[in-house]
């Protein structure tokens, strides 16, 4: 048994334990307080009131306060540990220049600190996505190259010449955040272009930060957890290429879909909706691939399968939406949220979680600590995913109906709208308990003090058999 | 101690080595060749699939895209019908570009500077021969010349049309609206002069240097 579990523990996790580590606890921590901002964020959509009177958590602030929480504190940490991590295992070398990751997570999160402060004290820009203020987003740039610097090393020095789908997407999302953060910098805080290419370019950064960079980290989870858990080669592999290519090449001309009706020529939005219905064929290929995880057992491909049930639905939402005749509707309302939600919560948290519910053990040497905060956090997370995007899906459909009839106020749109918001704000506490449950336990389990509270034995996994397919 | 359980949530057990993952991803990749012609039927759905989406996205993308033009903001719109030039009258475009260039010197009076720049109110040489009216603006003018029974030593009329040495560089219609607004003005009643006009000297005349009084006194 000790030969099995130093099998499949090689010394590939424990060394890189301190970095991932550190990176996953904070990264756990501010999703617990965009958690936190966003639940303040939705009751004061029903109650104006409330935090009115306090200039920090005024609501426009407090809405980029939790949107920067979430993709730079959260989805940035989290993404950078999971993609270091597999890129990793499957280069099948220890993690060198792990000094860098370090160095790189502290600025990062000094960075992100200060930038939330700068941004409740009113400094913040007003770009979607990009809400930092922008003396603090250079240093942010520096920090995550010197993040990824592992990633890069494990790649560029794999020891097997063959690479695989969940390589791709993680060495893309590493390579093309700095090119969208930086050229967002350029065209819309440093040397702002002007008039309507601010809201192109505005768009092209807020979808790409999705497409490029969120979703390829989620799907390279995803393709690598399948297959090592259920031991089964991928279905239809040879098409994951295409899908991963139509992703990046189509996936960043989708921005325009945000400027439907806008007063950009009709082009750049025509494009954005042929794009999102392009993508189609990449939500296609990704669906044959990973069909494998819907239905199974074990609670980390019921994260991934759930993860991957949004993904394709936030996508087929996205064809959707992106018509100009439902886009009448839909946009500027909370359907709009309920798609990002979907997008975020929906695919990328709910992979991500799966991912350290896989890794956490192997990275520490010993098991979780406790079955029922797993499960607890699983039904939270899943139950309030759900009710949260589909009360503000509701919501966004009653406002966007109401909004299109000149006869009803805005008055009566608020009350109409109200029933749903406080449905959402119910999940949104939900989910910060879940939320919490889990970084706690991630905390506990990784803590040293509880080193040897489980005994549960790695098996050695078995070889794969390559299928017929 | 008993076998755990392969999904205990604590731990999750994995189902293959790194090894053999790469490795038989590697061997799918449809290396092998389809000698006993065992086509499968998902990659000829999918084949068709994608090629409706293509063509689908294509069409649309050929109907709705306002010929790439950036002055299109109606999806519906087509640049030839849609944003066809307004037709613009000659005397405002005239009147915009003579209060932009030419009245720091012919004034806005139109009466010029005695002695220093010549009047074109009332002047023979603007009521009077195209021919002549126009050469003067496309290539410009140097040295004496007599306007309204005065004398100017050394009028220094600027080189404005497309033409080589030209610093406006204007084209035949701008001289055009401007040389008929000029025809018209201060009590001015002169016919308009066309763009074709100002196309046919400048072809005929070609590149030169500027002209001079006795030079454009010979023509008609």
């Amino acid at each position: 048994m000790n030969t099995a579990s130093q099998a499949e523990v090689s010394e590939i996790d424990p060394s890189a334990r301190c970095t991932l580590t550190l990176l996953i606890a904070t990264a756990l921590f501010w999703l617990v307080v965009s958690g936190v901002l966003a639940l303040l964020n939705f009751i004061q959509a029903f109650t104006p009131t409330f935090l009115a009177d306090c200039p920090l958590f005024t609501y426009g602030r407090l809405r980029a306060l939790q949107e920067t929480a979430f993709l730079y504190g959260w989805a940035a940490n989290a993404g950078v540990a999971v993609a270091l991590w597999l890129l990793a295992r499957l280069g099948g070398a220890p993690q060198r220049s792990l000094n860098w990751t370090r160095a790189g997570t502290v600025f990062w999160n000094v960075g992100v600190l200060a930038g939330l402060i700068g941004i409740a004290c009113g400094e913040g820009s007003s770009a979607a996505g990009l809400h930092l203020p922008g003396y603090i987003q250079p240093l942010l740039l520096v920090a995550f190259g010197a993040m990824a610097v592992p990633g890069v090393l494990a790649w560029t020095g794999r020891s097997r010449p063959v690479t695989f789908a969940a390589q791709w997407y993680a060495v893309a999302a590493l390579f093309l955040f700095p090119w969208l953060f930086s050229a967002a910098q350029v065209t819309l805080l440093c040397a702002p272009v002007r008039g309507v290419l601010q809201a192109i370019a505005g768009g092209w950064f807020v979808q790409g930060l999705w497409t490029l960079w969120l979703a390829p980290l989620a799907l390279a989870a995803a393709y690598y957890l399948l297959p090592k858990i259920t031991g089964r080669v991928i279905p239809n592999y040879d098409f994951a290429s295409f899908g991963f290519w139509t992703l990046l090449v189509v996936g960043g001309w989708t921005g325009g879909r945000h400027l439907v009706g806008g007063p950009v020529p009709a082009w750049v939005v025509t494009v954005a909706i042929v794009s999102c219905t392009l993508l189609l064929i990449h939500y296609l290929v990704v669906a044959i691939n990973l069909r494998g995880a819907f239905g199974q057992p074990g609670v980390v491909l019921k994260f991934v399968g759930f993860g991957l049930a949004a993904y394709l639905l936030g996508g087929l939402a996205d064809a959707v939406t992106a018509m100009r005749s439902v886009a009448v509707l839909t946009q500027f309302t909370w359907f709009a949220q309920a798609q990002s939600q979907l997008a975020l919560g929906g695919a990328f948290s709910m992979i991500v979680f799966g991912a350290i519910y896989f890794l956490t053990p192997r990275i520490t040497g010993q098991a979780w600590l406790s079955t029922p905060l797993i499960r607890a956090h699983y039904a939270a997370a899943g139950l309030g995913t759900v009710v949260l995007i589909g009360s503000l899906a509701a919501a966004g459909w009653v406002q966007g109906h109401d909004l299109a009839n000149a006869s009803v106020s805005f008055a009566d749109i608020a009350v109409h709208t109200r029933p749903w918001l406080q449905t959402a704000a119910a999940a949104q506490a939900l989910l910060v308990v879940g939320n919490a449950l889990f970084a706690l336990h991630f905390l506990r389990s990784v803590c040293p003090c509880n080193a040897g509270a489980t005994t549960l034995p790695f098996r050695q996994p078995p070889t794969m058999e390559a299928s017929a397919s | 101690m008993s076998a755990p359980s392969p999904h205990d949530p604590r731990l999750e057990q994995a189902g293959a080595t790194d090894e053999s993952l790469l490795a038989a991803h590697e061997q799918a990749l449809g290396k092998k060749p389809d000698d006993k012609a065992h086509y499968k039927l998902l990659p000829l759905a999918l084949l068709f699939i994608f090629s409706g989406i293509i063509f689908y996205a294509g069409t649309y993308l050929n109907h709705y895209s306002g010929g790439y033009s950036a002055a299109v903001f109606d999806e519906n719109g087509h640049p030839a019908a849609g944003a066809a030039p307004a037709k613009i009258d000659p005397l405002v475009l005239g009147k915009k570009n003579y209060e932009l260039v030419c009245t720091t010197c012919h004034q806005a009076t139109g009466l010029g500077v005695p002695g220093v720049y010549p009047p074109l109110a009332g002047s023979e040489w603007v009521n009077g021969s195209e021919e002549r009216m126009i050469r003067i603006v496309v290539y410009g003018l140097k040295g004496p010349l007599h306007v309204k029974g005065a004398n100017f030593g050394a009028a220094a009329m600027p080189v404005f049309g497309k033409v080589a040495g030209s610093g406006y560089n204007w084209n035949d219609e701008k001289i055009a609206a401007v040389l008929s607004y000029v025809r018209q003005e201060w009590g001015n009643k002169s016919a308009p002069i066309t763009a074709d006009k100002v196309a046919a000297i400048r072809a005929k005349e070609g590149d030169r240097k500027e002209w001079a009084q006795d030079e454009l006194l010979k023509l008609p």
